[in-house]
């Protein structure tokens, strides 16, 4: 019987970061071959979650999208202390396009503004008869930026515009941006709200997931760190399953609700009385797309990171 | 090899597991740990592989002082000891290859290296017809030489057992038996806690007696 030499170690395979890399990719994906139903889980449950997460983002972004097409409303208008003459007309627009928040001025004439009444009147055009265009005074329309168009900055800009020297009245629709004004932070604190205690759940459930798949293998945890495995060693494989896990969850959350989207667009004038197509029902942005992918990877990360600390003594 | 020296070790204020140890073997020794269940056999062994720290006293493995190690230091101290149990602890979803195996990947040795080794030392354990069997196919005894076979397979100085045979009939106590002198021989030093009588008669190594934590007086002898 031949007697033990000193520890023999031969040509490192996996030596050098690729190598390194190259080898706990590989033993990532033999524990999911392995563990196939604990994956699957876990991929399950992340799916549900993105998939909560971003529905609830598709509604908040369409309901955005209508407020913001609401917002275009919002107009303010210039009457003059007498009519103009159009080189003095040009030098007021270009004035009143000076002032920050202005997006576009636009001319009304007498008579635009009379036809305009009148289209307003149809049908009872009568009351109109021995009715001159000069009843109506001519005016400029200005439509703000996005910026601008809450009630303090209106009140701000307006307080700026009756400086502008030739203008006489300024109108616009107080009550009525006073009251979107309120819509849209309601709808933001709410949506911050519900989004908030949305994600704080789906974080709880998935790393809970992750901690019942992880606590199921605790003794291959423990047989590697018997063996001398560092820390690291015995983390990187759990990690890169936990990546690959959020990515695939993730991924299949995005397929899911890119279906269902398309689905509702195409079928959805058949049991409701609007046609969402129409109506411009949209998908999320990419940005978002993106960021529900990323959010997911991080989950996965995230949710493996802190499962380990408590399973690994070593 | 293992030196303990006056080593205490307490659970809670209360509980007392270990009560002034001292221990040592020398290099390429065989010995066994003997003593009634709750004796602190397996918690000495626990000390050995710095799965546990002493709260008192100091622990001595090939020269280097366990209870002053870092926590990163310790995979390298259990790269040099193997460890056996009685449950055997083999990962259930993986093929009789793949759980010697981990021990070598955890070194990083190569993909062809490992199937070398691991197919050389399952031989020697009779085992190499069940190369690609998983544990829950093999009986008891396979699984203990599975279990041998990780521990044993990267020529470690130390190896040791908690109870390795508690689980066996005669046939394959005595099987293991030789694996752990074969080991000895090659020069590997051997702690093996048991309280099976026959198998400690049978082998007439070192007996070292423990109860209620402490070493019985005239109870550590060279047989």
């Amino acid at each position: 019987m031949s007697r033990n030499k000193p520890a023999k170690r031969p040509k490192l395979a996996n030596e050098g970061l690729v190598g390194r890399l190259r080898f706990f990719i590989d033993r990532a994906l033999l524990n999911i071959r392995q563990n196939v139903f604990v994956n699957l889980v876990t991929i399950g449950t992340i799916t549900l979650a993105i998939l909560i997460i971003s529905l609830f983002m598709l509604v908040f972004v369409n309901l955005e999208g209508v407020a913001n097409d609401w917002s275009k409303r919002v107009q303010v208008t210039a009457y003059f202390e007498q009519e103009l003459a159009p080189p003095e007309l040009a030098a007021l627009k270009s004035r009143i396009q000076a002032i920050p928040g202005t997006d576009r001025v636009t001319y009304v004439s007498k008579e635009e503004a009379f036809k305009r009444f009148r289209e307003r009147l149809k049908g009872q055009e009568l009351l109109l008869e021995g009715i001159t265009t000069d009843v109506l005074p001519s005016s400029v329309e200005i439509s703000l930026k996005g910026a601008s168009r809450n009630s303090d900055a209106i009140t701000a800009y307006v307080a700026r515009l009756k400086k502008v020297p030739g203008v006489a009245e300024v109108q616009h629709g107080e009550e009525w941006v006073r009251r979107y004004t309120t819509f849209m932070n309601f709808m933001r604190l709410t949506g911050l709200l519900l989004g908030g205690f949305l994600f704080l759940a789906v974080v709880f459930i998935v790393s809970n997931t992750i901690k019942l798949t992880i606590y199921s293998r605790k003794e291959e945890l423990e047989i590697l760190s018997l063996v001398g495995a560092t820390r690291f060693f015995i983390k990187a494989p759990f990690l890169i399953e936990g990546v690959l896990q959020g990515a695939a969850g993730a991924g299949l959350a995005l397929v899911i609700l890119t279906g269902c989207y398309y689905a509702f667009l195409h079928n959805a004038g058949n049991f409701l009385s609007f046609n969402p197509a129409a109506a411009g029902l949209a998908f999320l942005p990419p940005v978002y797309s993106a960021g529900l992918f990323a959010s997911g990877v991080l989950l996965g990360f995230i949710g493996s990171a802190t499962s380990l600390k408590r399973f690994i003594s070593v | 090899m293992i030196q303990l020296h006056n080593v205490f070790l307490s659970y809670q204020k209360e509980v007392t597991a270990l009560h002034g140890i001292n221990l040592h073997v020398p290099r390429g020794e065989f010995v066994f740990l003997t003593g009634p269940s709750g004796a602190g056999k397996s918690t000495l062994l626990r000390l050995l592989y710095a799965a546990l720290t002493p709260t008192r006293g100091q622990v001595v493995i090939d020269g280097q002082n366990v209870t002053r190690m870092t926590r990163s230091q310790i995979p390298h101290l259990r790269r040099s000891i193997g460890v056996v149990f009685q449950d055997f602890k083999l990962l259930p979803n993986r093929t009789v290859l793949e759980n010697v195996a981990i021990t070598l990947e955890v070194l990083g040795w190569g993909k062809q290296d490992i199937n070398k080794k691991v197919f050389h030392i399952l031989k020697q354990m009779g085992l190499e017809h069940k190369i690609n069997a998983t544990p829950l196919r093999l009986s008891g005894g396979e699984q203990q030489r599975v279990a041998l076979a990780r521990a044993l397979v990267n020529d470690p100085k130390i190896l040791l057992a908690d109870e390795p045979t508690g689980n066996l009939d005669e046939e394959n106590k005595d099987l293991i038996l030789n694996i752990f002198k074969d080991a000895n021989i090659r020069g590997t030093t051997v702690v093996v806690a048991t309280h099976d009588r026959r198998l400690i008669e049978n082998s007439h190594k070192r007996v070292v007696a423990l109860d209620k934590g402490k070493i019985m007086e005239g109870h550590d002898v060279a047989q």
